[in-house]
């Protein structure tokens, strides 16, 4: 089959490589019918995560038909048409019957790995390097799903591939940081960030009550599709003081949640920004937590800080005593998709929301190499590619 | 209460054998690294030459210790498994159920407590072959064992404990080696995975995972692309099979 394997920083390359097969008896495989970019995948192709190797296959927002299952299958059958969380979870450890399914005991190969890096495992992930499980990812046409029966969530028929694939990941993963922010009547949610998370927080932010959303970004064609969400904008580059700004816009209250749909590869502007970057480049630090010290810094007393985005290391300069001189909640992590996968589908058939609306790019798993430089450089008013593994090339 | 985990009363044996911490091979390998590193330092009579002296003057205190002292390995390691402690006491009991701990059949006990322990594949492989005891037990408890031979000495206890809540069962091991080795090649078989706490802690996590799911999460045979230079030195320690032995199948339409 053809996969999306990366090859070094900067560097994805579409390879024939061997179709996967069951190997556990609670696998399934899926023909896959769409694949999606993400933001995250960005961290990979930028090379800024450990352990992933040469040859591995990219990509965990997938969806298909499921073509075989292993002995112990029986919910998911042949034929079915499903979308795949992009963590795995066994369902049966302490953290699954907890509803903590991203801290699952038992599906990281690797969990030594991640044991000496953060004293604890999480649970696998499908194509985010050998710490996090080395599993194959979902750029490519197939995909082996282990735990097939806990995770897959069945689409019924007349949903369109494009307004499910993305219950994959980044509908739940802005739906929980928006669940995360604690959201009562009245609330003003300031989210920073509008990536593809970032507009989906947006829009789960209103479906949760949210009096107003304020989205702070700098690329023009995200703030208006934010802005066509329903949330007030800010760009960055054009305010001198950030914090001031949302102090103006709240009359001195403060947002009631603040939320990072950023993480890592920050822009900002300024010293603090210069400094995340030079840090980052001497390799002196893995993360730039630009965002992380503005969030904290303009969240009211006794508010909540919200982090979807993701971080990696040692986070330097966070203005803690800020976090505690205002007794701010702070809450993030992976996605726990199996509390959410079904309960956002409904949102879907109901309408309340047409997740399409967020992709700019429709490929082919040929034009992928390309797709990334466009997304990663934010060029072409790109804000979500997704790929068809079974089209032919568009760019060709 | 006094746990047994001694065969001496038996075979009448010492408790742990004294053998020292390096072999011989290593032993003079380490010597005369080190002597060559003294002299050439020596020599030199510059800033580097010292430190090249230090380093080799290191070297020779290496040596002459590890030959003088004994080497004793020892590890505690314990996972939380969500069954009753009964069940996973029986799992556990049953040599058959440690057939199928570690990825490849790396690690074997069978019922009159013959240990095989195999490294490689195929003919290439080498097998060491070693004697358990059960030395004391309690069912539901804990289990204590001794070696009954020193190629491979080792010692220990696994104890079952109700966890709290409906956390399930904690399972722990607490144990003692001697390497069939010195450091250089314990060095070297850490490197790739064979690490003895190592060892135990993957085995114990394959417990959980089988009694908890049923299997042991898995990659080995799933689809990779070009691996290149680094990569391919790094399927061991990622598990995964070399390439000749990934069988091409096609589903459908490719």
């Amino acid at each position: 089959m053809k996969a999306l394997c990366w090859q070094g920083k900067n560097k994805v390359d579409v390879e024939r490589v061997n179709d996967p097969k069951i190997l556990n008896p609670r696998d399934g495989i899926v023909r896959i019918t769409r694949t999606a970019i993400c933001g995250s995948d960005l961290h990979l192709y930028d090379g800024y995560i450990p352990t992933l190797e040469p040859g591995d296959v990219l990509g965990h927002e997938f969806m298909g038909e499921v073509v075989d299952t292993g002995s112990e299958v029986s919910r998911v059958k042949k034929g079915d048409r499903v979308v795949v969380p992009f963590t795995i979870a066994c369902g049966q450890c302490y953290f699954c019957k907890h509803n903590l399914w991203s801290a699952c005991d038992n599906t990281n190969p690797n969990a030594w790995m991640l044991e000496k890096l953060y004293g604890y495992s999480g649970s696998g992930l499908f194509g985010y390097s050998h710490m996090m499980g080395g599993y194959a990812g979902g750029q490519a046409q197939f995909a082996r799903v282990p735990f097939i029966d806990v995770g897959a969530l069945k689409i019924p028929d007349g949903l369109n591939d494009e307004d499910v694939l993305f219950l994959s990941d980044i509908f739940p993963t802005g739906y929980m940081a928006a669940e995360n922010c604690d959201i009562k009547p009245g609330d003003v949610v300031a989210i920073w960030g509008c990536g593809p998370v970032g507009q989906f927080a947006i829009r789960s932010a209103f479906l949760l009550g949210a009096e107003r959303v304020i989205a702070i970004d700098r690329v023009h064609e995200r703030l208006k599709m934010a802005r066509a969400g329903g949330a007030e904008i800010i760009d960055y580059e054009e305010v001198d003081d950030l914090v001031e700004e949302l102090k103006w816009m709240t009359a001195g209250r403060g947002p009631d949640s603040c939320m990072d749909a950023v993480g890592l590869e920050a822009h900002g502007t300024g010293v603090a920004a210069a400094y995340d970057y030079a840090k980052q480049r001497l390799k002196l630090a893995f993360d730039r937590p630009t965002v992380v010290r503005q969030v904290i810094q303009a969240c009211r007393k006794g508010g909540v800080v919200s982090i979807p985005g993701v971080y990696g290391g040692f986070l330097d300069k966070i203005p803690f005593g800020a976090a505690f001189g205002k007794g701010l909640i702070l809450k993030m992590g992976q996605t726990h998709m199996h509390n959410y996968t079904e309960k956002l589908l409904k949102h879907v058939e109901q309408g309340d929301i047409k997740p399409s609306f967020v992709i700019t790019h429709r490929l082919s798993l040929d034009d992928a190499p390309d797709a990334y430089r466009t997304f990663r450089d934010k060029q072409d008013e790109c804000i979500k590619v997704v790929l068809d593994p079974w089209a032919q090339p568009v760019a060709a | 209460m006094t746990i047994t985990t001694n065969l001496a009363p038996k075979y009448g044996k010492k408790e742990f054998s004294r053998r020292h911490a390096a072999t011989n091979l290593e032993t003079v390998i380490t010597l005369s690294a080190g002597a060559a590193a003294s002299i050439y330092g020596l020599v030199r009579r510059d800033w580097f030459g010292a430190a090249f002296a230090s380093g080799g003057g290191y070297l020779l205190y290496r040596g002459v210790s590890d030959l003088r002292r004994p080497y004793k390995g020892r590890a505690r390691v314990a996972f939380t498994i969500g069954k009753t402690p009964e069940e996973v006491y029986d799992y556990v009991y049953n040599p058959e159920n440690w057939g199928h701990l570690l990825r490849e059949p790396m690690f074997q006990v069978d019922g009159a407590g013959n240990v095989t322990i195999r490294l490689g594949r195929g003919e290439e492989g080498v097998e060491f072959k070693s004697r358990v005891e059960i030395t004391d037990q309690r069912p539901g408890d804990y289990i204590a064992w001794a070696s009954a031979d020193e190629m491979f000495e080792h010692r220990g206890v696994l104890r079952f404990k109700k966890a709290p809540g409906d956390r399930g069962t904690e399972l722990s091991i607490a144990f003692e080696y001697k390497a069939p080795a010195g450091p250089i090649a314990r060095s070297l078989a850490a490197l790739v995975g064979l690490d003895p706490e190592q060892l135990v802690r993957e085995g114990l996590r394959q417990i959980k995972q089988l009694m908890e799911t049923g299997e042991i999460p898995t990659t080995a045979g799933q689809p990779i692309g070009a691996r290149g230079l680094k990569g391919t030195a790094e399927r061991v320690l990622y598990h995964e099979r070399p390439a000749a032995e990934m069988q091409p199948q096609s589903l459908a339409g490719d």
